[in-house]
């Protein structure tokens, strides 16, 4: 079975490979997903923004259906394009008769002012010279009734972003100029929305500037409903005003990335001496700024309302400063409108970690990566900025980059689908929403809208997700809800594939619905509320040496596994199992956890469950073992009744192992170094198969030690989750003192945290682990196990209360006592929150009074904000505080006083005491200590007495 | 004037001549003729596609086990990517259904030559995507500059040990998207369809040919058919498979849902494998009825007749309130069709369930067969445009096997309609109107001149329509619904319209101050 393991775990190597290099690979000559579409459309939609113009597509009558269908779709308008329709003669024999009939045919029925003739692939490929024909067309008689426009737009030579540019500067070059000087201003925009070009128009108009604008497609794509229909764009440039346009002040083209031979202001410049500014989109706050300042310097009246904008959309920056923060974007379309967009995110302090674009634009990626290493704050982290991409770059850069966001097209729904991201629409094409053509970016309102839109998306993210999240994090360990175990090794092959959204991936049920009866307190934190367990300290040889492991008998100031008061033989088990379960009716399980290892002495911890069996037939059985030898006994532990089992794994790699593992006891001889731990490993693995096999619920507990597994535990939970484990738990090394590992730094909550979420990719894990004493009874949050250890011990020895006596000569100490139940020193001195205030001469003991300290709240073992609860952290000086209130006594008794209060109480003269006990013998032994002189002020060895 | 002519003199002399033959008035005693895939005016606003957009776009772009690839400059691939909302779903995680794979050409490819890149292009694309099969789809310059794709895809398949098949469907070729379809079919018979000998088959084995599973239909259908008993081998090509379709030659029986673009496969495998066919209809009530008990008759079985007859009335015992409520509210509309090559049939016969009349109709590439049934088939003449389509010549297969009896084949024939088509035509009312290739222009003269309540047709003319104050239904795509066959379909369908017709916006269309006195003042 440990040949299973292997390969198992093999597959999960090779299986990381592909995905490392399906995420690294870029891709050269398949384009997967497009990001980018032909340049006819871009002709055919700029054309769209020309009054009574008719666009004709000279080619295979697919492309005209095609961009029909797009344009249709995004615009919610009608898109009328006519097409010469060729067939496979006119591919052969040329398309010019094609033409012309089409032109005829057009003109007769539409009766258009201009008609735009743009080429496809096809016309292209077989060398069709438009231009001449469209000469010899118009030197036919009788002449046409309609201006004609020509330009060449091969599907293969760039994107509708050029195809828009290539439209626009076929206009300013054909249709013949009138030279006359106007005080009118040129504005040529890139593709935008007719709902921005509408607020361009009324903002130039508010601005009281005489203007013609190119292309203006408010209208014709985003017309008003009317029963009456045009089958002609009634609106939009007219020829008339595109002559006046040679004789403007200035061409403003709101476009940083045109191509220059392209560019209708560079021809205006040239050939007729019109200035010509180019500027960013005014969209975000510089760049309407920049965008204002100029038209102001050209003469333009700011008016109040326009600065009001202003000041309405700082205070939206303002409003979700908080949320933009959060953001991680990749945004994705047009060169323009991304360059625009990033410096929007940038200035609104949202990350922009990937900026894409499917069109190749000089000088984008230098633009774009200058403003975000210039602009961006580096606790963002990486970006990349790609031209020339498709949705598979995007893909893998925004999950190198860790995004939440996106921001782009509606192409961008499939990976927001996949990915789970949240996916603003802002951008052509949209087909799986409405209102494409209603999209808002441009001008301060347009940047609300579009900043309203991303915060709105990540915020309604966190809210949908927000309690999840915390579930996860919080109740992970409730599996019997948790039904399903995401991510198996189906799905890591399908994610590899692309094939399988991360969302949606195929679940395998891990469990079938648990009743109530199975549940356990150790795994699930709902059940370790209200049932009680009860650990029986049967079984006192351990077969292997773990080197962070010390075991001794009973030390009662520390909780942990292998620490117990005294070993019980099967049958003194079972007593104490009746006197626990009289006191707590809610006892659930009972479970044999040591103190050393539950298998090496099988004969015990078998015996103990059969005793117990026997008195009651419900109780749950559970085991925690190192796994070396309990293969064997599985199918015996099951009959009797076993259903839960938690094996310690602490790595499953035995190079790793060798340096937890000291040695491993095997069949009578022991094996030390990679081989003891290339043993150990095996078996485990075979016994966790086995288990799960047999049907038992089974927990692999991980103690993560510094700088030895914590990297790889993942891949520990990986293995096993493979196997079939159902849950994980993460442990904190406690670190001890004499052991080869004591010298390790016990690792922060928060790096526990860390691994367990990452190890929870693969394997639930609980996080309420109490790392239990193997004598532990009652509810993990409320150890008992002292009230019933053996009466004889512990009990103060009358020579010693005689010797203290005389010792102190009647002298009385003072002592604080740290208690929560009112009865055991139970507290951590930074937990109190009352003090008992004992009088005692080392024989007899009085309660003086009680010190209430304002509540500490916070979680009770590390102090942290209990973020379940909703408790409010520990104040500051709050040690100080409870240091004050017992300045008075002589000493401290308490579960644990860390070294901070210690020190402090040190200064005063306090000794402090670490003791768990029963308050008045802790208070004793303490005032013993003080009246002999062998107190030296601190003592954190073990006080107990007996 | 009539009608016809109203709409005719609009026309210049030449397209008029070539306009007329394609509209004709119903006269239900007659045997009258429609002029039909013939090529297109150019210049006015056809709403056809092209030969890629046949072969790609409908039959083989479905195939979900299958990476497509567009061999192309981008437009046309990005242009087919999830436009038809061919459903799919798949059990083993491997489903190219959501993507687009095009060699995206650019200028240096056309210059010095494609068949590079997409040699490239495939091994990355297996290399990643690891499909078992590849299938490349040419658009127009790869024809005109010359890769040779087929050669190609043969050199893929001897190196990646995959299935590899080409597709010379050059958007130039023949008339319309008929031609693609034609072309998918004849690539699918000479590859695909006989591939599989070991699989096993299940009792009373159909194949679904021509159902592209748009917004589910074909997974009601499937749901109907395998409820009554029946094996459904394989699908052509909705929610379809390679996989399947290698085993189809080995079923009983071919369904045939959409003529137009899958009856090149019908015949072929009929040819060489003797798999018998049977047009059904699985849109509307009573045809779907209809076709349920022709196939029950076809395998004769009793206890296959039962059960249909079992099935039939659990189904509509479970939709009767819901139609007759429905039924209620749209007797007496009248709808006009304009779809792509069976649609406009099809639908006919569900509207006619819920009480609506059809005063139009129209197919954007059909043949003459499938307005005037396959008998008039040897009666159309080839022109240059169909013979640059490729008819493959099909020799019996060694493992052709004939299930009827001579008799019974002859008796089926007769009782059922085996192998037969009556067409669209045959099915209207007197009076109604039938247009071929309908464009934009006659869209609109037609709705001013019939009045029709429901237009349905494509997003291309969706938005003339609705501007009209009319409602529009996309038969393409349904608007985002569906499934709108078999029984549950029926529902939604007629749910739809009622929605659509009832919308309240169309009563708000003229402002209070623009309306007579006297309404305001009632």
């Amino acid at each position: 079975m440990s040949l299973e393991w292997v390969t198992s775990s093999k597959n999960l190597r090779s299986f990381e490979n592909k995905i490392k290099k399906y995420i690294m690979t870029k891709l050269s000559n398949i384009c997967a997903n497009p990001c980018k579409m032909c340049q006819p459309l871009g002709a055919i939609t700029a054309f769209y923004g020309l009054k009574k113009c008719m666009s004709l597509l000279h080619g295979s009558q697919g492309c005209s259906t095609y961009i029909r269908r797009h344009l249709a779709t995004h615009y919610n308008e009608p898109v009328d394009v006519a097409s010469s329709s060729l067939s496979e003669e006119g591919a052969v024999f040329g398309g010019e008769k094609n033409l012309f009939k089409g032109l005829d045919n057009l003109i007769k029925l539409y009766s258009p002012d201009i008609v735009a003739v743009s080429t496809t692939c096809l016309a292209e490929t077989i060398g069709e010279d438009v231009g001449a024909m469209i000469k010899r067309y118009l030197e036919r008689a009788p002449k046409p009734a309609a201006e004609v426009i020509s330009l060449s737009t091969p599907g293969y030579g760039g994107t509708q972003f050029e195809g828009w540019f290539r439209a626009l500067r076929a206009v300013v070059e054909q249709v013949p100029m009138k030279k006359v000087s106007l005080d009118s201003i040129n504005v040529v925009t890139g593709p935008i929305s007719p709902a921005d070009a509408r607020e361009l128009k009324k903002t130039l108009s508010a601005l009281k500037l005489n203007y013609i604008l190119l292309p203006d497609i408010s209208y014709n794509l985003d017309g008003p409903f009317s029963l009456e229909y045009n089958r002609l764009p009634q609106e939009g440039t007219s020829i008339e005003q595109i002559s006046q346009m040679a004789g403007a002040r200035v061409t403003l083209e709101l476009s940083p990335f045109c191509p220059d031979n392209l560019s209708p202001g560079l021809f205006l410049r040239d050939n007729y001496g019109v200035d010509l500014i180019r500027l960013n989109l005014p969209i975000g706050l510089r760049d309407t700024d920049i965008f204002l300042k100029t038209l102001k310097d050209l003469g333009a009246v700011i008016g109040d309302d326009i600065i009001q904008e202003r000041g309405r959309y700082l205070d939206a920056m303002l409003d979700s400063h908080k949320y933009s923060a959060q953001g991680r974007a990749a945004l994705f379309g047009e060169p323009d409108l991304v360059y625009s967009l990033s410096r929007l995110c940038v200035e609104n302090g949202l990350a922009t970690i990937v900026a894409a674009t499917g069109s190749i634009a000089k000088e984008f990626k230098e633009r774009v990566e200058n403003e975000l290493q210039q602009n961006q704050s580096p606790l963002a982290g990486p970006f990349s900025v790609l031209d020339g991409s498709d949705f598979t770059d995007i893909e893998r850069e925004a999950v190198k980059g860790e995004v939440n966001l996106l921001v782009g097209n509606g192409d961008g729904r499939r990976l927001a689908q996949k990915r789970g991201w949240p996916l603003v629409r802002c951008a052509f094409p949209i087909h799986d929403h409405v209102g494409g053509q209603r999209i808002k970016n441009l001008f301060y309102e347009g940047s609300i809208s579009l900043l309203d839109h991303m915060v709105n998306s990540l915020c309604s993210n966190l809210e949908s997700s927000f309690r999840k999240d915390l579930k996860n994090q919080y109740f992970r360990s409730n599996f019997g809800q948790d039904k399903v175990l995401e991510l198996d090794l189906e799905d890591l092959e399908n994610n590899i594939n692309g094939m399988a959204p991360a969302s949606k991936s195929i679940q395998r049920p891990i469990r079938e619905y648990v009743p109530k009866k199975l549940a356990h307190p150790c795994f699930s934190l709902e059940a370790s509320h209200s049932l009680a367990r009860l650990h029986l300290p049967v079984a006192p040889d351990c077969n292997i040496g773990c080197l962070y492991c010390l075991r001794r008998y009973d030390c009662a100031n520390e909780s942990r596994p292998g620490v117990t008061s005294a070993v019980l033989n099967p049958e003194e088990a079972l007593e104490r199992f009746l006197i626990v379960k009289k006191k707590f009716p809610n006892l659930s399980v009972v479970g044999v956890a040591g103190p050393g290892e539950a298998m090496a002495s099988p004969e015990k911890t078998l015996e103990t469950f059969r005793l117990i069996r026997k008195s009651d037939s419900d109780i749950l059985f559970c085991l925690s073992s190192n796994g070396l030898a309990l293969a064997p006994y599985l199918r015996d532990l099951k009959d009797l009744g076993l259903s839960h089992l938690t094996l310690t794994v602490n790595a499953v790699d035995p190079k790793i192992g060798q340096k937890i593992y000291g040695h491993v006891d095997y069949y009578s001889k022991r094996y030390r170094g990679l081989e003891a731990a290339s043993i150990i490993l095996a078996n485990q693995m075979t016994a966790l198969k086995m288990a799960v096999d047999l049907g038992l619920i089974v927990k692999i507990n991980t103690v993560l030690i510094e700088g030895l597994n914590e990297e790889h535990s993942e891949q520990t939970a990986k293995t096993c989750a493979a196997l079939g484990a159902s849950i994980g738990n993460i442990m904190q090394h406690i670190p001890v003192k004499g052991t080869l590992l004591g010298e390790k730094r016990k690792l922060s909550r928060a790096e526990l945290q860390k691994t367990s979420e990452k190890c929870a990719l693969y394997l639930p894990q609980i996080r309420h682990c109490r790392q239990c004493r193997a004598d532990a009874a009652g509810l993990l949050s409320d150890d008992r196990s002292i009230d019933f250890t053996k009466p004889e011990e512990g009990l103060m020895d009358i020579a010693a209360k005689v010797e203290n006596l005389a010792a102190g000569g009647g002298r009385q100490v003072k002592i604080a006592a740290v208690s929560k139940s009112g009865v055991l020193v139970d507290q951590h001195f930074g937990q109190a929150e009352r003090f008992y205030i004992y009088l005692s001469d080392g024989n007899e003991v009085r309660l003086l009074e009680t010190r209430n300290v304002a509540s500490a709240g916070g979680c009770s073992r590390c102090g942290k904000p209990d973020t379940i609860g909703g408790g409010e952290a520990r104040p500051k000086g709050f040690i100080d505080k409870l240091v004050k209130a017992v300045s008075d006594c002589e000493a401290v008794v308490a579960v644990r006083v860390g070294e901070s209060p210690q020190s402090k109480l040190a200064a005063l003269g306090i000794a402090s005491f670490a003791t768990y006990e029963s308050m008045e013998r802790a208070v004793l032994a303490a005032a013993g200590k003080i009246l002999t002189g062998k107190s030296q002020q601190t003592d954190s060895s073990n006080l107990a007495v007996g | 004037m009539d009608i016809k002519s109203a709409i005719l003199s609009k026309y210049n002399a030449k397209v008029f001549k070539s306009r007329k033959d394609h509209i004709l008035e119903i006269e239900a005693d007659q045997t009258q003729s429609i002029a039909a895939n013939t090529r297109a005016i150019p210049g006015i606003m056809t709403n056809r596609g092209c030969c890629y957009a046949g072969c790609k776009g409908v039959v083989v772009g479905p195939l979900k086990d299958t990476c497509v690839i567009t061999h192309g400059p981008i437009g046309c691939g990005f242009y087919t990517w999830g436009t038809r909302r061919n459903k799919a779903k798949s059990a083993d995680g491997r489903n190219f259904i959501q993507y687009c794979f095009s060699t995206d050409m650019q200028e240096p490819d056309i210059v010095f030559g494609g068949d590079k890149k997409l040699k490239a292009a495939i091994d990355e694309a297996v290399e990643i995507f690891k499909p078992k099969h590849v299938m490349i789809c040419s658009t127009c310059p790869v024809g005109l500059i010359g890769d040779d794709i087929h050669a190609v895809a043969a050199a893929a398949e001897k190196e990646h040990g995959i299935t590899c098949l080409a597709f010379s469907c050059e958007g130039y070729k023949g008339v319309s998207q008929s031609g693609g379809h034609h072309i998918a079919n004849n690539g699918l018979m000479k590859k695909i369809i006989g591939a599989d000998d070991q699989s096993p088959i299940g009792q009373y084995s159909v194949n679904l040919l021509g159902e592209y599973n748009i917004g589910g239909d074909g997974w009601e259908t499937e749901r109907i058919l395998k409820k009554i008993g029946y094996h459904v081998v394989s699908v052509f090509t909705g929610d379809g498979s390679v996989e399947d379709i290698s085993k189809s030659h080995r079923a009983d029986l071919n369904l045939v849902q959409c003529h137009r673009s899958i009856n090149y496969v019908a015949e072929m495998m009929l040819q060489a494998y003797g798999t018998n066919w049977l047009k059904v209809n699985f849109v509307g009530l009573k045809a779907t009825i209809e076709s349920l008990r022709n196939l029950a008759e076809f395998f004769g079985a009793s206890e296959l007749k039962d059960r249909t007859e079992e099935v039939i009335s659990e189904e509509m015992a479970l939709i009767e309130e819901d139609i007759a409520r429905y039924r209620q509210r749209l007797t007496g509309r009248k709808a006009a069709l304009f779809v792509g090559g069976s649609r406009s049939h099809h639908y006919q016969e569900l509207l006619s369930d819920l009480g609506v009349e059809t005063v139009l109709a129209g197919y954007e590439f059909a043949h003459r067969d499938d307005y005037e049934g396959r008998e008039i088939i040897n009666q159309i003449k080839e022109d240059a445009d169909s013979k640059n389509i490729e008819s493959l010549v099909i020799e019996k297969d060694k493992r052709y096997r004939a299930i009827l009896t001579p008799e019974r084949y002859e008796e089926l024939k007769k009782s059922i309609g085996l192998e037969q088509y009556s067409g669209l035509m045959r099915q209207m009312k007197d009076g109604a109107w039938v247009v071929d290739d309908l464009n934009h222009f006659e869209t609109e003269e037609f709705v001013k001149l019939l009045k029709p309540d429901i237009f349905f047709s494509g997003i291309k003319d969706k938005f003339i329509i609705q501007k009209s104050g009319l409602l529009s239904r996309q038969l393409h795509s349904y608007d985002y619904s569906g499934p709108y066959s078999g029984f549950k379909g029926a529902v939604i369908f007629a749910r739809d319209l009622v929605m659509g017709l009832e919308a309240p916006a169309w009563k708000l269309v003229t402002p209070p101050w623009k309306k007579k006195k006297e309404l305001l003042d009632a």
